[in-house]
């Protein structure tokens, strides 16, 4: 993986330890009604609430230390106003990749209501048109990835895909065809 | 031995040597790719491997991870870009080379120090895993318990500067491999009545959300800046043998490599760490490490080729794995209802005697491809990183949903995905997560299994001998590294980045 992280912004770090924290506290405030006492019995150590339990205490302890280091850290040096606007941009800039992802669904969304293959070309068509990539030739490479894509796992590997329903209008050796490679 | 010569009867099957040139070829060329290496291409391609015999899926895995830790050297050296964090030590080691038109010099040393310390690692596993496996054969649910906690504190421990995240990323993990339903007690863990969440949260989402979709998300924000590439230039053989002029450093090296790489949780990057400071402080020339040592290189690349096959060792023998890629493989055993540990060797010894000698071969097929393919390999390590995260995320789709044909699963990825990326943007550690949720299960039926045998009494961790020393050695691992913590907490500008 590559090491091309942004650097962290210490108020946003704060929001991002104070929502695992929440998210962390609240799952361990919900042990006993999520895990149910069921109908057999056992020593204390095959209780179903101990290894989440565990878990759960390991991981409050840990976000709290962490929460507690930075807020201390953020009272020894207060920040400024530059590194809240910092802040603010940062946690905007948290909705980039949840765009990406909203594409990444609608691609879902798309293969299951016009076929693998065609939904697979817009979605790499699009994503190189929304990131710059609009050269006839990167374009080209977008084409020869979605074919290179269907090969590798529709024709090669098999990987069955669901049918649209547009698929059955056309005639029989068609469909089949269509249901098989695309 | 006599099963470890029986196994090469297995090198007859031609689709085995096609997916394992396959496999090794893939693995350098995406090793070569800054962004793409081994985690992602692994995380992808393992559904694709549930379908497949388990030697040829273990073999293609292990094409791509070994393959990588050699293709990490090109950009390193070509482009002054590290391809993987491992590879960091041969761009600053290389670039000297590179300036004074000696890249190709620069190229062989890497290529020979990886060849000599991916061999001397194969025979290693060739060597220790039945011996270590046939003693793990006399070990209890106590012993196994706390190897397995063992292995879930050097990764916490292995974290230096980030341990407490790395300690809530392991947490989180484990408290993951919990959800669905509870044999014990036949009831359900935090499942909230979903019946999605009856199986518990699948491995493969998890494992391409975390890895693969938050790197192509990572690529697609980032501005697409082309590296300069450099001429290969000088002799073809130029320092291919001059690797046998620094015997100690190389076989130092490989050595030191593959007892890190045994140690689960510890990894490449560490044992390069620890390497290249002690061959620094013992080598006559240790004045030159970090202004173009050959020494140098051969640290790096002879320690990060001897991790990838020493780390199968526990993973094989005592059915633990001990980082995020062994971990993902341990997959592949258990799809195919196939135990790591001492009964393997009993039950699919033709199996693991296959597995040597692919990995074996494997070396010699990455380095005769390297030979030759170097200079086109170079070219894929210039593609645009938009290019490569669309790539990544279109197939993080159907490498989600060729697992179970499942569409929610691809749901689950997103929402790793994201949390992937949040957590690369903070430095926190994704590698613990994936090993608390393969390992969670482990710790918890043996612990449970220890504890029922005991009556529930605790002291059974410390009555039995060798569970006892695992005990003594954790705690005093835990003790020094607290200690550690204390002495250098200081109050840093930067305390939000790794330290280690």
């Amino acid at each position: 993986m590559s090491d091309e992280t942004p650097e962290a912004n210490r108020l946003e770090s704060l929001l991002l330890n104070g929502i695992f924290a929440l998210v962390a506290v609240g799952l361990l405030a919900l042990i006993g009604k999520a895990t149910g006492r069921g109908v057999a019995s056992g020593g204390w150590w095959t209780r179903p609430a101990l290894a989440p339990g565990f878990a759960l205490v390991l991981l409050v302890g840990a976000n709290i230390f962490t929460l507690g280091r930075a807020i201390v850290d953020l009272r020894a040096r207060p920040p400024s106003a530059e590194e809240w606007r910092d802040a603010r941009t940062r946690v905007l800039g948290w909705l980039r990749p949840l765009e990406l992802l909203a594409y990444f669904g609608l691609y879902l969304w798309l293969t299951i209501h016009i076929g693998y293959f065609l939904a697979t070309f817009a979605f790499v068509m699009w994503l190189m048109l929304r990131t710059g990539l609009n050269s006839p030739r990167w374009l080209l490479a977008g084409a020869a990835l979605t074919v290179a894509l269907v090969l590798i796992f529709r024709v090669g590997l098999g990987v069955w895909m669901p049918s649209p329903g547009y698929y059955d209008a056309a005639p029989e050796a068609v469909r089949s065809y269509l249901i098989r490679w695309f | 031995m006599e099963f470890i010569f029986a196994g090469l009867a297995q090198l007859s099957d031609p689709w085995l040597i096609a997916v394992m040139a396959f496999g090794a070829i893939l693995g350098v060329i995406v090793g070569a790719i800054p962004g793409a290496g081994a985690a992602v291409t692994i995380s992808i391609l393992l559904p694709s491997t549930f379908g497949m015999e388990p030697l040829l899926g273990m073999t293609l895995l292990l094409g791509v991870y070994c393959g990588s830790a050699y293709g990490s050297a090109i950009p390193a050296v070509l482009l002054n870009t590290p391809g993987s964090p491992v590879a960091v030590l041969t761009a600053m080691e290389a670039k000297p080379f590179a300036d004074r038109g000696e890249a190709r010099r620069a190229m062989s040393l890497a290529y020979s120090a990886s060849f000599v310390g991916g061999v001397m690692a194969v025979l290693a596993l060739m060597v220790l895993t039945k011996p270590l496996a046939l003693i793990a054969r006399n070990f209890g649910s106590a012993e196994f318990a706390m190897l397995a906690i063992s292995a879930l504190v050097l990764v916490v421990v292995g974290h230096g500067g980030r341990r407490i995240e790395a300690l809530a990323a392991l947490a989180f993990g484990l408290f993951l491999a919990t959800i669905g339903l509870e044999t014990a007690y036949a009831t359900q863990r935090y499942t909230f009545g979903e019946t999605w969440l009856m199986q518990g949260i699948p491995l493969v989402p998890l494992v391409i959300g975390l890895f693969a979709v938050s790197e192509a998300l990572v690529q697609l924000g980032g501005k697409g800046a082309r590296a300069r590439e450099v001429k290969l230039s000088g002799g073809f053989f130029d320092g291919f043998l001059e690797v046998l002029r620094y015997p100690r450093t190389l076989f130092g090296s490989s050595i030191v490599g593959i007892i890190i790489g045994i140690m689960p949780g510890v990894g490449e990057f560490l044992a390069q760490q620890v390497n290249y400071v002690w061959a620094r402080k013992l080598s006559p020339q240790g004045h030159l490490f970090g202004k173009g040592a050959p020494e140098g290189i051969i640290v790096s690349e002879a320690t990060n080729n001897a991790v990838p096959p020493a780390a199968l060792i526990p993973m094989l023998a005592l059915g633990i794995p001990g980082e995020e890629l062994t971990s993902m493989m341990l997959a592949v055993f258990l799809v195919h209802n196939v135990v790591p540990g001492p009964e393997l060797f009993l039950k699919h010894g033709d199996f693991v005697a296959g597995l040597y000698w692919t990995l074996l071969l494997m070396n010699f097929v990455i380095i005769a491809f390297l030979l030759f393919a170097t200079k086109w390999i170079a070219r894929a390590a210039l593609v645009d990183k938009r290019f490569l995260g669309v790539a990544i995320l279109t197939l993080s789709l159907i490498g989600t949903y060729a697992a179970n044909y499942n569409f929610s699963d691809v749901g689950l990825s997103m929402f790793f995905g994201l949390l992937g990326y949040i957590l690369r943007a903070h430095r926190w550690p994704l590698t613990p997560i994936l090993l608390g949720l393969v390992m969670g299960p482990i710790v918890e039926s043996r612990v449970r299994q220890a504890l029922g045998g005991a009556g529930g009494d605790f002291t059974v961790f410390v009555t039995r001998p060798i569970s006892a020393v695992l005990v003594a050695a954790l705690t005093a691992l835990i003790l020094l590294s607290i200690r550690d913590s204390l002495r250098n907490r200081k109050r840093r500008a930067d305390w939000q980045i790794n330290d280690s």
